[in-house]
């Protein structure tokens, strides 16, 4: 695709602002009404999602040029896609989340990345991760842990743990749990370990497909040559990865985020809850696993005109709108620990607020990126809850960034803790 | 043109470097489309507003104040908007600045015994009426939508909506305003300016509706409005909407004293005949003509996909073949939504045992396909929360609406099939959706809560085909020829030629000139001409604020 496919697009555009707040129908208050973190911080009609359709235009038609505002109009989205929820309330015929993608291909593809990009690209050239750190140390967050290595061994299972997962510290207990529990669940699961690859999800966001190209091939052939049929990971990044973006560069392997699989042995009476963990927390839902965790379904169509000028395709496209994202099964996993008690926050399923962290922001907008955490953390605490669960250490290492740096009281947890902790 | 330096920097010193921008890519975010929504002009393919000089973000009155001033001091023009939905809130000239209200969006106060609303201009629509509801209240909101702003509708333009039934139109429910003069003096209007509270419009202090907003409004053209007072209604139902289902149709159970019905009448008399029952009863908490905005041909249809999370546009050609689906169309052919809402299970069980009688009275009926419970509740929540006018444009992205009709119901319910077949014969041509003719949508009841009907025939295209936007343009001069010919006077369609022409800029002297003494009144415009020129004597706003010098 060529951001002049959406050519169309920035013409159809409604201009109608929908995109910078949540549906209006789930509007409980003056307080959480917004949905785009990006118009909400920096306030111009440029920085939402019908003003990057204008900046577009604008600079294909040759009416503007690059510039540092450009460059940041583009970069400062998270790719959260929430503005694609709501635009496609009432249309039918737009993709804004895949038109700011290609608006952010282009400006990579025409030498405008950002310099906090290019250090993450370097890390992910030499060390095949995001985190700039060696690659030898990736697979260290599973020392110690009796799990097949498939970088030699065969198993129909792969358990990827991720860059962050692999190199945070404060982070890695929660993979190491969900490995454990697979493995006590019967599931013959193994892990990549130091031979595990970035999946490729977050440089795509920031805006490098041919990095993001590579990276899938080169884990498809790893997990072909591993015999791998299901992909499980705790990562909402990969989840959303694995689930839509390689189906397109042929993957088949049957992709699932431990939640689904955790829900899955609860509702099988396979995992047995021993201790009460009383707590009150509310559910964050990482945008890659909710909104953007819809399956991939392909599509090789055009457009055509019924109607005289009503703009349909043939055959018809898949609508991705964050209808059928991953919302319940944590929500029933929270629900079935003892002792937990699950309060909503206002914007919650489909019309989450993002964490922050997503879309390169966190690496070049630090400032922004802790700003939107802060505002979700103020949600969580309207709520009364003690905690703020996710399913995504991207999120969660956001929150705990946010909440040190504004000095919020509030505990996160991954699921997979809070399981632990019950079991 | 590039601002001179020392006066963005002025400007820089009174918004902050964070809040203006003179960016070329900024500021064409900052222009609308003539080929669009609802200009009332055109449309024009591949025409936008003019770019901007700059645009800013101001954050308060005073900062308001302060660039007005400077504008003034250096004879530059501007313009304010809100959420930038029309190309009213645009400038209609170069070397014009743009403030966007967007910083400035809170509810400062709720004030729940006298029932009314202090807002700034950036407070939408949804976001009052969620706060207003949890005191028991409601706001009436414009037919644009909740995404709009309330503040921008009540002070500049027009108003109306489905509530103008019980809530009352904008002119009505304009309480004391603050407003940023076009010389930067802040004058403040109604009991606000003697110091009594914003309790009441017209005084005791200095009463302006007339002279500020009158029918219409001045659309951006004469200061800027920073805050206002709404009057409120009462809201007897639960403090947030319940709201379940599947994105995109979601649907609210509310209360057994909300009742939704969409209704339909054996011929045009009859229904005129239930609009003027239902006003002389006083029943009623919103009434509108919302789903015919797809088209006599297409509503059911439209309807059956909307509320299935499953279907989109490229069902509709398999629903219209669906022999229950035409059959509901046919019965559907002359029809208005309507809610009643019980302040009591009395009230409720009286307004349903009047509506009934109304019906039996007229020979109306209630549509059973639309009191289907997913479909009810889904109808209920929208005609409530008013959330999904972008449904406008969702055929191809462009609509904006001919003829009109407004005045007492029946006029427009004589007239309607005529409009109608008139553009089911523009139809076959191509350029416009084709959805049966009558595409007529309005509110049942205007100004003081009756007495008018607006039949805004939705035309729909595609803003990106050239032959399909010219088609409309061709399509909406002919409407005009044919109104006045019938002497229905010029329609929607031309609204604002008089405002902004083809190249997206201020419409010639001569033209407007020509089409103000041709008005039924030309005098009222040399009022304004007089009222600019002691309010706005250095000219800095632009022709929406119409005037005419001879």
């Amino acid at each position: 695709m060529a951001l002049e496919d959406f050519a169309a697009e920035m013409d159809r555009c409604s201009q109608c602002s929908y995109c910078k707040w949540i549906p209006f129908d789930q509007m409980k208050s003056w307080r959480f009404a917004k949905n785009c973190p990006s118009i909400s911080y920096h306030n111009f009609n440029s920085y939402s999602a019908r003003g990057r359709y204008a900046v577009a235009r604008s600079l294909i038609k040759g009416q503007s040029g690059y510039s540092d505002t450009v460059r940041n109009i583009a970069f400062t989205c998270l790719t959260c896609g929430s503005c694609d929820v709501s635009c496609k309330i009432c249309r039918y015929n737009l993709e804004p989340l895949e038109m700011v993608r290609e608006l952010k291909f282009r400006l990579v593809q025409d030498g405008q990345g950002l310099d906090a990009h290019k250090a993450v690209i370097e890390s992910l050239n030499k060390e095949q991760n995001t985190m700039l750190q060696p690659k030898a140390r990736r697979g260290e967050w599973a020392d110690g842990l009796d799990v097949a290595r498939l970088s030699s061994e065969k198993a129909e299972v792969l358990f990827h743990a991720g860059c962050r997962f692999s190199y945070d510290r404060d982070l890695q207990g929660t993979a190491r749990a969900a490995v454990t529990l697979l493995k006590n669940a019967g599931v013959a699961v193994g892990i990549m370990g130091e031979q595990e690859m970035c999946c490729g999800g977050r440089v795509y966001s920031m805006g490098y497909r041919d990095e993001f190209t590579r990276f899938a091939q080169a884990n498809m052939r790893a997990w072909a040559k591993a015999g791998v049929k299901t992909v499980v990971t705790s990562c909402a990044d990969g989840y959303h990865a694995f689930k839509r973006l390689y189906p397109k560069l042929g993957s088949q392997v049957e992709v699932l985020h431990t939640v689904e699989f955790i829900a899955r042995l609860i509702e099988e009476e396979k995992i047995t809850f021993r201790s009460k963990v009383p707590m009150t927390v509310t559910y964050h839902d990482p945008c890659h696993l909710g909104r953007q965790g819809e399956s991939y379904v392909p599509w090789d169509g055009v457009e055509k005109k019924i109607k005289g000028q009503i703009v349909v395709y043939e055959p018809r496209r898949p609508r991705y709108n964050g209808a059928w994202g991953v919302y319940d099964p944590p929500r029933e996993i929270l629900r079935s620990i003892p002792g937990v008690e699950l309060v909503e926050m206002e914007r919650n399923r489909e019309y989450s607020w993002c964490c922050g962290a997503g879309g390169g922001v966190r690496e070049a907008y630090p400032e922004f990126s802790t700003w939107t955490a802060g505002e979700r953390i103020a949600e969580a605490r309207a709520t009364g809850a003690e905690a703020l669960v996710s399913a995504c250490p991207w999120c969660e290492r956001n929150f705990l960034d946010a909440i040190s740096a504004l000095g919020e009281p509030m505990q996160v947890y991954d699921i997979v803790d809070l399981v632990q902790k019950a079991m | 043109m590039t601002l001179p330096k020392n006066v963005y920097n002025a400007l820089e010193d009174i918004v902050g470097a964070e809040s203006i921008s003179d960016d070329p890519a900024v500021l064409d975010s900052y222009r609308y489309s003539l080929a669009h929504t609802a200009i009332h002009l055109g449309p024009f393919y591949d025409t936008f507003t003019p770019r901007g000089a700059a645009v800013l973000l101001p954050g308060s009155t005073e900062e308001v104040q302060a660039i007005v001033k400077l504008c003034n001091k250096y004879r530059i023009k501007f313009k304010a908007a809100s959420t930038f939905w029309s190309a009213q809130g645009y400038p209609s000239e170069d070397d014009t600045i743009q403030l966007d209200m967007r910083r400035m969006d809170r509810v400062l106060e709720i004030d729940e015994r006298n029932m009314f609303a202090v807002i700034e201009p950036g407070v939408i629509g949804a976001t009052l009426q969620a706060e207003a509801m949890k005191v028991g209240l409601n706001t009436h909101i414009p037919g644009s939508g909740c995404s709009c702003s309330p503040l921008a509708s009540a002070t500049s333009y027009f108003g109306s909506g489905p509530s103008n039934l019980y809530g009352g139109w904008y002119y009505d429910n304009l309480l004391g305003a603050e407003w940023v003069m076009p010389t930067g003096d802040i004058f403040r209007t109604g009991s606000l300016g003697s110091g009594c509270g914003w309790f009441c419009g017209e005084g005791p202090g200095p009463s302006m509706k007339g002279v500020f907003r009158g029918f219409l409004g001045a659309k951006g053209a004469m200061g800027v409005f920073t805050k206002c007072a709404l009057k409120l209604f009462a809201w007897p139902g639960p403090e947030s909407l319940p709201v379940e289902g599947i994105v995109p149709a979601y649907q609210a159970a509310l209360p057994d004293n909300f009742k939704a019905y969409t209704v339909a009448f054996p011929s045009w008399k009859a229904w005129a005949d239930a609009a003027y029952m239902i006003w002389d009863t006083g029943i009623g908490y919103l009434a509108h003509r919302q789903y015919n905005m797809f088209g006599r041909d297409l509503k059911y249809a439209m309807v059956k996909i909307l509320t299935d999370p499953t279907k989109t546009l490229g069902d509709l050609e398999e629903l219209l073949e669906d022999p229950e689906v035409q059959r509901i169309t046919e019965e559907s052919k002359r029809d208005f939504q309507i809610v009643l809402v019980g302040m009591t299970p009395r009230d409720i069980e009286w307004q349903e045992k009047a509506f009934d009688e109304i019906l039996a009275r007229t020979g109306g009926w209630k549509v059973e396909a639309m009191n289907e419970p997913e479909i009810n509740r889904w109808m209920l929540l929208y005609l409530i929360r008013l959330g999904h006018k972008n449904l406008n444009l969702v055929f191809g992205g462009g609509y904006d609406g001919c003829f009109g009709l407004l005045g007492a119901a029946d006029f427009g319910a004589s007239n309607a099939e005529e409009a109608a077949q008139f553009k089911k014969e523009w139809e076959k041509r191509g350029a416009i959706v084709e959805a049966g003719g009558d595409c007529m949508m309005g509110p049942i009841g205007g100004q003081g809560g009756g007495g008018t009907c607006l039949w805004e025939n939705f035309t729909c295209f595609d803003s990106y085909d050239k032959e399909s936007v010219e088609g409309t343009l061709e399509f909406f001069d002919a409407c005009t020829e044919f109104g006045l010919e019938k002497g229905w006077g010029v329609g929607m369609e031309k609204w604002n030629s008089q405002n902004r022409g083809p190249d997206g800029k201020t419409t010639l002297k001569k033209e407007r000139d020509r089409i103000h003494l041709s008005a039924p009144q030309p005098s009222m415009f040399r009022y304004q001409h007089k009222v600019r020129e002691v309010l706005n004597p250095n000219d800095l706003g632009d022709a929406y604020y119409e005037t005419l010098e001879d």
